[in-house]
């Protein structure tokens, strides 16, 4: 019974590491590109999905359609973030965007609080059925927002891999000089790349809201660090990384809870990032050795 | 075609180009030589607008381009390679040519959705002649950063024509190269040119700079000393002197 109980919590925590997935390619998409670290992504994703949540309202669409909304507000708050603290903030200097973007954290974090009076609303959920194989249950909702995750995350790889603005922002990633003398503009393409994280970021904000059926203020600082370990552990700048760190943090956390209890998880996680940080500092699929 | 008017670039006290005026004229190949820190870098570096000038004026066609941004100079038709070569190493050599490719800044006729997404239409045709001039048909698809040093020099040249430039800076192309190499690397300046290219070579190697150049003009310590055809500059007497010291002069 125990082996299946731990089969079962590897699956769940599996299943909904795919939001983590999500928050880490966000992360690591504007460090790929920019070579800075963005701190209000997770505070901008968890603000997509409020706002995702009140523009559902205001239109009266069907909950399903929550996502959709979350996407559209998440990727204007990227664009939002990439303009106050990247565009308007000298970039030569290493620290500037660094604590722009920690102050861009507090405050979207302020306005949450103060918006919600602090207290969690209530989140549309989908599907929240079960399936039982045996004594072995699989969670609707958690395939649902794995689904749309994994969608999500092949839709992203497509724009990278397979089209010119993807190719555009691969060639600022790598040589910034040459994509210049190429004819592009640095400036458009990192407002592309945060809008495209933004956009990623509500998905994975709505998502998380509709697994747990609740959004709450308090979802901000714990997500922002589990980005950044899902971003660290798949090697800063590789997205392949950062999908299968974000599965192997979510699968080991619940794992951690299941043996150690809720309270216990996260020192565990820590634990985790320290390991990977000590015999693996370059990540599981360190970054591009493209930059020359 | 280009000419340089009174340029100067100062870093804090020193003058890394110093009052430097410069004609180079349409369908001509311009040697720019100089001994170590003469600042023939740097003007390339203010040509191709990856710093802007202290003072003074960059004229293309008529046009002061002195102030643009370095993507408005290449859409004017302004393209270099790099001393240090700057492919993108995790793209393949088509790709490489493809980032370069910018006509569908002026297909603006066509749909905005399949330009970003997929390109133009006659992307491939043109591409398909830069891709033969470099020579790296049959590596198409090969990471740039897989590819021999001589040929990674070839796609960087590959590259910036495939922008379709009026006037290409060179900057050092021949740096690292064996002989055989540099006669090949003599006829494709020499083909550059016939097509129509106006081109400005910044080199060391001076056998290849006298064989190719129709003028030189020659910088020291950030000023031009002189300026004329291969056979003038190579005696006159201020070169000799900044080449080889007082003494042997």
């Amino acid at each position: 019974m125990l082996f299946i109980d731990l089969l079962q919590s590897i699956a769940d925590g599996l299943l909904f590491g795919a939001t983590y997935s999500l928050i880490g390619i966000g992360f690591t998409l504007v460090f790929g590109v920019m070579h800075k670290i963005n701190m209000a992504y997770a505070a901008a994703s968890v603000a997509g999905a409020y706002a995702g949540l009140t523009l559902l309202k205001l239109a009266g669409l069907p909950p399903l359609l929550v996502i959709i909304m979350a996407c559209l507000a998440g990727a204007v708050f990227g664009l939002l973030t990439y303009v106050l603290c990247f565009w308007l903030i000298p970039l030569s200097h290493p620290l500037a965007t660094l604590m722009s973007t920690v102050g861009m954290l507090l405050l979207i974090d302020e306005i949450v609080v103060h918006l919600t009076a602090g207290m969690p609303v209530n989140y549309p959920t989908v599907m929240g059925g079960m399936v039982s194989l045996g004594s072995f249950l699989l969670r609707g909702d958690l395939m649902f927002i794995f689904t749309i995750a994994v969608l999500a995350m092949a839709a992203l790889m497509y724009l990278i891999y397979r089209t010119r603005l993807g190719l555009a922002t691969r060639a600022v990633s790598q040589q910034p000089v040459a994509a210049q003398l190429c004819g592009m503009r640095l400036g458009q393409v990192n407002a592309l790349t945060f809008t495209i994280s933004g956009a990623l970021g509500g998905i994975a904000g709505s998502l998380i809201g509709s697994a747990v059926g609740l959004l709450s203020p308090l979802l901000i600082a714990p997500l922002t660090v589990k980005g950044l370990i899902v971003t660290v552990i798949g090697g800063l700048g590789s997205i392949p990384g950062a999908i299968i760190a974000g599965l192997l943090v979510g699968a080991a956390e619940n794992v951690f809870q299941f043996v150690r209890g809720v309270t216990e998880r996260d020192i565990y996680v820590m634990l985790l990032l320290f390991v990977f940080l000590v015999f693996r500092p370059g990540g599981i699929l360190g970054a591009d050795p493209g930059r020359n | 075609m280009l000419e340089l008017r009174q340029l100067c670039k100062h870093f804090g006290g020193v003058r890394a180009v110093d009052q430097v005026s410069l004609r180079v004229a349409k369908g001509e190949i311009f040697g720019l030589i100089g001994p170590n820190g003469s600042g023939k870098s740097t003007t390339v570096n203010l040509i191709a607008g990856l710093l802007l000038p202290t003072s003074g004026r960059i004229v293309l066609d008529g046009e002061d381009i002195s102030s643009l941004a370095t993507h408005q100079r290449v859409a004017r038709g302004i393209a270099r390679t790099f001393q240090n070569i700057r492919l993108f190493g995790q793209l393949t050599v088509w790709q490489n040519l493809w980032v370069a490719e910018n006509r569908d800044r002026q297909q603006r006729a066509q749909p905005v959705m399949p330009r970003w997404f997929w390109g133009c239409e006659g992307d491939r045709e043109r591409l398909g002649i830069a891709l033969e001039f470099s020579g790296l048909a049959h590596k198409r698809d090969d990471l740039a950063a897989n590819l021999s040093f001589g040929e990674q020099r070839r796609l960087e040249l590959a590259r910036a024509l495939a922008s379709q430039p009026k006037l290409l800076l060179l900057d050092e192309p021949a740096a690292g190269m064996n002989a055989q190499e540099i006669e090949e690397l003599d006829a494709r300046i020499r083909r550059i040119r016939d097509a129509g290219v106006t081109v400005l070579l910044i080199e060391h190697h001076m056998e290849l700079v006298m064989a190719v150049t129709d003028r030189i003009g020659v910088l020291n310590f950030g000023q031009k000393i002189a300026e004329g055809s291969p056979a003038m500059v190579q005696n006159d007497a201020k070169v000799r002197e900044a080449y080889l010291g007082t003494a042997a002069a």
